[in-house]
């Protein structure tokens, strides 16, 4: 559970911190919040067709998010005020996951600031490359997280930094695609966003 | 005596948890023919040909559940190909069976690299989707419903069960006493298999264990 955590994490600070960090290399800009909706492809060698997943997050700044996946099975991933709490449908209804440990959120938590103020190469985690202008690639540091997930590249749609979508391979038929869209910047996100399910 | 209702309550309640307890033993054929179309239609349960699954699957012991998660099978003959990915997309575990008790293990997660594990889901996913081995006898249950009775030559016993909302019942025993129950609700025909919308696997015994799956996805593929 420890390194899922820190899949999602890792997925959700480069997401929102793509953008602000890659342009940081240009023109350093802060960003205060990011909304958008996104497509999620699990490819496996065993797999004729992807499973597809769908949904959506919101990010304030400094550290409020939610993550949340409307199909194919619902689940809410909130973060506000130093609290995580994660939901999963389960018969129906929304339930708490409380067998989560956070302990890999709060080490990530405490990289997304330097992402977002630009600090794009400062990564305790993973290795960065950015082989082209469009693409950043990053290969984790330590064996236990490679174990789990051999690279991660972030495609930019733009000169600007945007992200287009991240590609997580775990091996060399195995790779998890999401794709970003309806991406909206720095408006106000309100605080129930973060706190209610 | 002004004890009793409370003594009542308590062994009321240890009667209770024993019957809960209470494995079914392997009920008696009645009208037992050789139905040759009856073996057919029990068959025809299992998808033929190559298929690919997308469940979401909720595991439930008797100290707790775990959080849904994915669960990916494919069916191409004997050969099942099988993963678990969070909701996610991690992959917590991947594998495929080739028959004849060899599984090759792609990927296994802690703590699904545990001894037994691949073992017990490849076991599991075989009930659900492959036919029983061992000799055919035909029947009905007490309620008077077509079963298929397979007996291995280890003495395993598998009834297949055609319910009234032309869905199934599977029931696997051992030493007479059951072991692994399936339950298939919702069946709708699609390609050459009638593919259940929800199914609900219990494993007996001390490290019991059910699994709800709920259809995502399932195509039958060309």
């Amino acid at each position: 559970m420890k390194l899922l955590l820190l899949l999602i994490m890792a997925l959700w600070f480069f997401l929102v911190a793509g953008p602000a960090g890659a342009v940081a290399q240009l023109t350093p800009v802060p960003l205060q919040s990011v909304q958008a909706d996104f497509v999620q492809e699990k490819h496996l060698k065993i797999l004729t067709h992807p499973i597809i997943s769908t949904g959506t997050f919101a990010f304030q700044r400094p550290q409020s998010l939610r993550w949340e996946y409307a199909r194919p099975i619902r689940s809410i991933l909130l973060m506000h005020d130093g609290e995580v709490k994660k939901f999963v449908e389960q018969d129906g209804r929304l339930v708490e996951d409380k067998g989560m440990q956070f302990g890999a959120m709060q080490v990530v938590l405490a990289e997304i600031s330097n992402w977002l103020d630009g600090r794009f190469t400062e990564n305790k985690m993973f290795q960065v490359a950015r082989p082209t202008d469009r693409t950043i690639l990053l290969t984790p540091k330590s064996q236990e997280l490679a174990g789990v997930i051999s690279r991660i590249e972030l495609t930019l749609a733009d000169q600007q930094g945007n992200l287009d979508g991240i590609t997580i391979f775990e091996g060399p038929d195995s790779y998890t695609r999401m794709r970003f869209s309806k991406r909206v910047l720095n408006r106000k996100i309100p605080v129930a966003v973060f706190t209610v399910q | 005596m002004k004890n009793v209702p409370v003594i009542l309550l308590v062994l009321l309640f240890f009667l209770s948890g024993c019957a809960a307890e209470k494995r079914m033993q392997l009920p008696g054929l009645i009208r037992t023919i050789d139905d040759g179309q009856q073996k057919i239609a029990c068959a025809d349960i299992f998808p033929q040909g190559k298929w690919q699954f997308v469940h979401s699957i909720e595991f439930t012991m008797k100290d707790g559940a775990g959080p849904p998660v994915i669960g990916v099978t494919t069916i191409d003959g004997s050969t099942i190909g099988c993963a678990l990915v969070t909701v996610e997309g991690l992959t917590l575990f991947e594998a495929v069976y080739r028959g004849k008790e060899s599984v090759e293990i792609r990927r296994a997660i802690p703590p699904f690299d545990k001894p037994g594990f691949a073992r017990g889901l490849i076991g599991d996913i075989r009930a659900i989707f492959q036919p029983p081995s061992g000799t055919v006898l035909t029947g009905q249950s007490a309620d008077a419903a077509p079963v298929c009775r397979y007996k291995d030559v280890r003495g395993g016993v598998v009834d297949v069960e055609r319910t009234a909302d032309d869905c199934w019942q599977i029931n696997g025993y051992s030493a007479e006493l059951l072991q692994r129950s399936i339950i298939g609700r919702s069946c709708r025909k699609k390609g050459s298999g009638n593919i259940p919308e929800y199914l609900e696997l219990k494993t007996y015994g001390r490290n019991g264990y059910t699994l709800k799956m709920t259809l995502i996805r399932a195509d039958n593929v060309p």
